[in-house]
């Protein structure tokens, strides 16, 4: 093992990120994150604890966090805080009834001090089913415009039939990228020919 | 006295003194009437311009002119200020223009859009059953019940709800939202999604599904088909039992109640003290089916149904 060998696995560990999903309980965390690693989704069971993914997506390894969203769960959500480059807060577009809930959840999770600076995706779920509200109308429920801490988008999207999963991911990954790997990003070209 | 500059100066303080003077008068006239906006907004233009031409003059005219005249300026913008300040504050509002009466034939006539249509177009909308006492309630007392497939029910007291597919034909749901359901029994199909309730007291709840959460309840008996594990929270004297078939809608199927209920109430080895598997024979066998039953018939029903 030569000096390559460490500066290679030492760039391959740069390029993972990590990746928070939370949101309250119903939302469809689990069922986005197995859609996206192409499992089953009718297997879905409630999470009791949490779930910890790691797939490839672009040139960057994702390590994904799935905490269960249970009201019970929630005061343990702080202890998956640390290093966290980017959040996925999930909605559960049907849920009317809570939508207040969700804000109040979502806007506290932003003050902390260890999520300063992670990239927010917010994915408004459940699309497929109709009467469901649609993304700008739960931009406004949550009052995403007020939050000026936060790179944050929001993507309408459905875990059944996985529309805009990838697309949403994607510009997760990009931002975080954007912020994180700028300098490598660019003159990766550069370096590679030497490392080869 | 052929210095251009001095006539300048001359005519500019004899111009300026005559047009701050109205100026003035003419706030003062304002402080005594209520102003509107727009003659405050009139004013204000008046004196940005009378501005503009003694900045204009700089260096024309003698600098203690100048400086007295910016004074009386100033003191025309501290009074224009409080003019404003006195106004009633309105909030800021897109307001619509008021079409003109009708009489004048000329105004071309813009057809009105249907309400609902306009309604749709704002904001999306979702199924809901909500806010009855004492009824029967099936799919007809759910408005366009062959659009969403989210259902909110909610605010209920001694109600039956019969959704079953035999009652309720046209309609198909894929999530339920349930809230705020005391001393009532609902009848639910088996549905794809998941089933998420709230503060439910003293029911008794039918429904088949793929995920089950239930939060703040109590004394709720649940017949349940379901592929992963029930949740609850914050829930006590909670019963479990099989979906009854005679209610399936394809007869011979068979249910079992081997699912396992997780308490997130009671995170430890113990059983939680919060549920218990409703035992065979205080399972319901005659269910209220029929749709026809009368507002003290329904009440008998509930009454003996929920009497745990």
């Amino acid at each position: 093992m030569g000096l390559l060998t460490i500066i290679r696995k030492n760039r391959q560990k740069e390029k993972e990120m990590r990746i928070l999903f939370l949101g309250l309980d119903n939302a469809g965390k689990t069922t986005i994150l197995k859609k996206l690693n192409g499992e089953d989704i009718l297997s879905v069971s409630p999470t009791l604890g949490f779930n910890i993914k790691t797939f490839a997506h672009g040139n960057y390894t994702l390590n994904i966090w799935d905490v269960g969203g249970q009201r019970t769960l929630r005061p343990y959500w702080r202890n998956y805080f640390e290093q966290t480059d980017a959040i996925v807060w999930v909605v559960d577009s049907g849920d009317r009834m809570r939508m207040k809930d969700c804000s109040e959840e979502l806007h506290s999770l932003l003050q902390e001090d260890r999520l300063a600076g992670a990239s927010l995706l917010v994915f408004a779920n459940k699309q497929d089913l109709q009467g469901s509200m649609t993304d700008s109308e739960i931009r406004d429920a949550l009052d995403l415009r007020s939050i000026t801490t936060h790179q944050w988008k929001i993507w309408p999207c459905s875990a059944v039939t996985g529309e805009n999963l990838v697309t949403g991911l994607d510009w997760v990954v990009a931002d975080v990228a954007r912020r994180l790997y700028y300098s490598t990003t660019a003159p990766q070209q550069a370096l590679v020919p030497a490392a080869a | 006295m052929s210095d251009p500059t001095w006539s300048f100066s001359q005519s500019f303080s004899a111009q300026f003194q005559a047009s701050r003077t109205e100026l003035e008068s003419r706030v003062e006239a304002s402080k005594s009437t209520q102003p509107t906006t727009d003659a405050l907004q009139a004013l204000s233009v008046e004196l940005a311009k009378l501005t503009k031409t003694l900045s204009d003059a700089t260096g024309s005219i003698p600098s203690y002119d100048q400086r007295q005249y910016e004074l009386q300026l100033k003191g025309l913008q501290t009074s224009l200020e409080q003019l404003r300040a006195s106004l009633p504050k309105t909030k800021f509002a897109f307001k619509r223009k008021i079409a003109p009466p009708t009489s004048s034939a000329a105004v071309p006539v813009v057809p009105e859009l249907p309400s609902s249509e306009r309604v749709s177009t704002a904001m999306s909308a979702n199924l809901t059953l909500s806010s009855y006492s004492m009824r029967y309630l099936t799919a007809a007392a759910i408005s366009n019940p062959s659009q969403a497939t989210d259902l909110a029910i909610s605010d209920l007291d001694k109600c039956i709800v019969n959704l079953l597919p035999d009652a309720s034909p046209t309609l198909k749901i894929s999530a339920l939202h349930i809230r705020n359901l005391t001393d009532s029994v609902l009848l639910l199909p088996v549905i794809e999604g998941s089933v998420l309730l709230h503060d439910v007291r003293r029911c008794i709840v039918v429904v088949g599904c793929h995920q089950f959460r239930m939060h703040t309840s109590t004394n709720v008996d649940v017949y349940l088909s379901i592929p992963s594990n029930p949740i609850i929270e914050h829930c006590s004297e909670i019963r479990f039992a099989s979906y009854p078939p005679a209610l399936s809608a394809s007869k011979d199927a068979t249910f079992s109640d081997e699912f396992s209920v997780q308490d997130f109430s009671h995170i430890k080895s113990t059983p939680s003290p919060n549920w218990t598997k409703l035992p065979p024979e205080d399972r319901i066998k005659a269910w209220p089916t029929d749709a026809s039953l009368s507002e003290t018939e329904v009440l008998a029903v509930v009454n003996g149904l929920v009497s745990h």
